[in-house]
């Protein structure tokens, strides 16, 4: 490779330094935020406190908050991994008469904006005789996720030989003996990360749940509600708390997939 | 009542839309036989083997092992088991893992199936401490061992190759051609092999067959493809051959007009013949002009190659066509380039190919 100088090495540091500043900068100031004993936000910080922190995760009310937020994220992780699995074997393992219809169908969902795909969920739900709870906010996070999970995995469908399920079905191996000896090892990996994307997202979701999630509230979906009114640094720690969780959850998986890439 | 043939592809045809793949191809293999279907890209090689042990369905015709049909069998259930062009190791399984797949379906016990891979790594020149390894740590000459360990633990009554060999290098290639013939010895299984290669499959086949768009060109033991090949097509899949164009004249060949002169009689031919007489380079030897041969033409020498034990010779005819010589190495000739020559040929060295497209059955 070619040596590089070392202005121009200075000058890429920098301008890495400024990438990460604007970046993590807002980032850092809500964790500022988050321990400030002012009531407002403000910065820079004059008195420090933990108060907030304690209160954020001691409450009940968050408790009942983060549950709610949870149980959507792991049912939709779930569903949308199964979804996804299956998903991107007909958008990339078999040949079908319907399959590039389906690979632009699929797409539509992630570009609709979501506040609009909400929306059109809530009259779908009360069209139907719905109401609208932290279930029907599963619905209509798996409308918008489930399409990123079967992308996601279907990129690793695609370098996939397919002589290898020839091969398996070759010596005797049933269909279901097919799925579980080969193919679902193979793209464990895609369905791991797809996963992690999917409970991320459904996590951190407003605008869906906002619209179709009904009396039931997500943390999201609460925050932004305290925000409009009667703030307090109890949002930032909650934020901060958040993030912290969501980056600890993509390290434990980054760190599977690793493992598992190095057993195969 | 006959014998009956071990497997017996009958009549079949193959269609995928409106291309049609195999055109009523049929083919007897002998138990324990060796067969090896060559063709180039395209001609229906993978198309037929795909029938064979079952990945893709006939679209008519019947395919017979021992008598009992097999192509209205789903390929899990046929005793048939090929070796892929890609190996189809299992990435995110071990050696043994692998080795012991086909077993671990027939539910046998782990420590007789562990028995049994460990025998495979030795029939197959592996070490036992394999076993454990992983497909993504072994070199490409150790993982087509593997791959065929797998197919032999499955113990079926054909294994089909689909050209196993084409992604090795020249030399492991060579190994890896006897090894098989080898085992294709020791095991006594029957083996369909197909490659685009006649040379590959000289080396280790009992029978070869060539494939052209679909249809077999010709069916027959390696000496009779190599020396009598019935098209212009199996001829020049060997390689260099000299093909003459000729025609019956008062019941003798006119070779074109390439200033060939016969001395002894010339070739007798049937009335009517039109066709190429083929001519093997090493069948050909530097003569005195006019004697010593049955046929002799002049030219001269265009270029001179080296292949090691042998020395090949471009020759251009006084008539301008180009001719093809090779010689063991000890008879290389002392003139240099542009010297003059006489080539001459006998009688039995000459094979009449007739125009007219002939298709083989067998």
């Amino acid at each position: 490779m070619r040596s590089v100088s070392n202005t121009t090495r200075i000058a890429l540091y920098l301008y890495g330094l400024l990438i990460l500043l604007v970046l993590y900068l807002p980032l850092v100031s809500v964790g500022f935020a988050s321990v400030s004993k002012a009531r407002y936000l403000s910065f820079p910080v004059n008195r420090y406190t933990s108060e907030w922190m304690v209160q954020a995760v001691t409450s009940p009310n968050v408790h009942a908050l983060v549950l709610t937020s949870l149980k959507i994220a792991v049912l939709v992780t779930l569903l949308s991994m199964l979804l996804g699995f299956f998903g991107a074997l007909a958008f990339a393992r078999f040949q079908w008469k319907y399959r590039p219809l389906f690979q632009k169908l699929i797409l539509l969902p992630i570009f609709f904006p979501q506040t609009v795909l909400g929306l059109a969920l809530l009259i779908w739900f009360s069209a139907l005789g719905v109401q609208p709870s932290w279930k029907t906010a599963v619905i209509a996070h798996l409308v918008w996720i489930a399409p990123i999970t079967t992308l996601i995995i279907a990129i690793r469908a695609y370098g996939f030989d397919p002589a290898l399920e020839e091969a398996a079905r070759d010596m005797g191996a049933s269909t279901l003996t097919i799925l579980r000896e080969v193919t679902l090892p193979l793209l464990m990996p895609g369905v791991i990360s797809a996963g992690l994307f999917a409970f991320l997202l459904s996590w951190g979701n407003f605008p869906l749940s906002l619209f179709t999630s009904g009396l039931d509230s997500t943390l999201p979906k609460w925050l932004y509600a305290r925000m409009v009114s009667g703030y307090t640094p109890q949002i930032p720690a909650l934020g901060v708390l958040s993030v912290a969780g969501s980056a600890a959850l993509m390290l434990i998986g980054i760190g599977l997939v690793r493992w598992m890439r190095r057993r195969a | 009542m006959v014998a009956q043939p071990f497997v017996r592809i009958e009549n079949v045809t193959k269609r995928f839309g409106r291309f049609t793949a195999l055109d009523r191809i049929s083919l007897d293999i002998a138990e324990g036989e060796f067969l090896t279907i060559v063709g180039p890209s395209g001609s229906g090689k993978s198309t037929l083997i795909r029938l064979l042990v079952g990945i893709d369905d006939v679209t008519e015709g019947t395919i017979r092992l021992n008598g009992t049909r097999i192509d209205t069998m789903p390929a899990n259930k046929r005793p048939t088991c090929m070796v892929f062009q890609s190996l189809a190791l299992f990435p995110h399984m071990s050696v043994g893992r692998n080795i012991e797949f086909p077993q671990k379906l027939k539910k046998i016990a782990p420590a007789a199936r562990k028995a049994r891979a460990l025998e495979l790594l030795r029939l197959l020149r592996l070490p036992e401490d394999y076993y454990g390894k992983m497909i993504g740590q072994l070199s490409g000459g150790e993982r087509q061992r593997v791959a065929l360990a797998r197919a032999l633990a499955f113990d079926p009554q054909i294994i089909v190759f689909d050209e196993p060999l084409s992604a090795l290098d020249y030399r492991l290639r060579k190994t890896l051609e006897k090894e098989l013939k080898d085992l294709h010895a020791r095991t006594g299984k029957t083996f369909v092999y197909i490659t685009h290669s006649l040379e590959e499959a000289m080396v280790m086949s009992d029978r070869i067959a060539i494939m052209k768009r679909g249809r077999f060109e010709q069916i027959d033991v390696a000496e009779a493809i190599y020396s009598r090949p019935v098209s212009r097509f199996v001829a020049s899949f060997m390689g260099e051959v000299n093909l003459f164009e000729a025609a019956e004249e008062q019941g003798k060949a006119r070779w074109g007009d390439a200033g060939i002169r016969a001395l002894s009689g010339g070739l007798a031919l049937p009335a009517g013949w039109r066709g190429a007489l083929m001519v093997r380079p090493e069948l050909l030897r530097f003569v005195a002009e006019g004697q010593g041969a049955d046929f002799t033409v002049q030219g001269r020498v265009v270029a001179e190659y080296a292949l090691g034990s042998r020395i090949q010779y471009a020759i251009d005819t006084l008539a301008g066509t180009r001719i093809t010589v090779e010689r063991p190495f000890e008879q290389r000739l002392a003139a240099g380039s542009d010297a003059p020559v006489t080539l001459g040929w006998d009688r039995d060295a000459v094979h009449p190919i007739a125009e007219e497209p002939r298709h083989a059955t067998a």
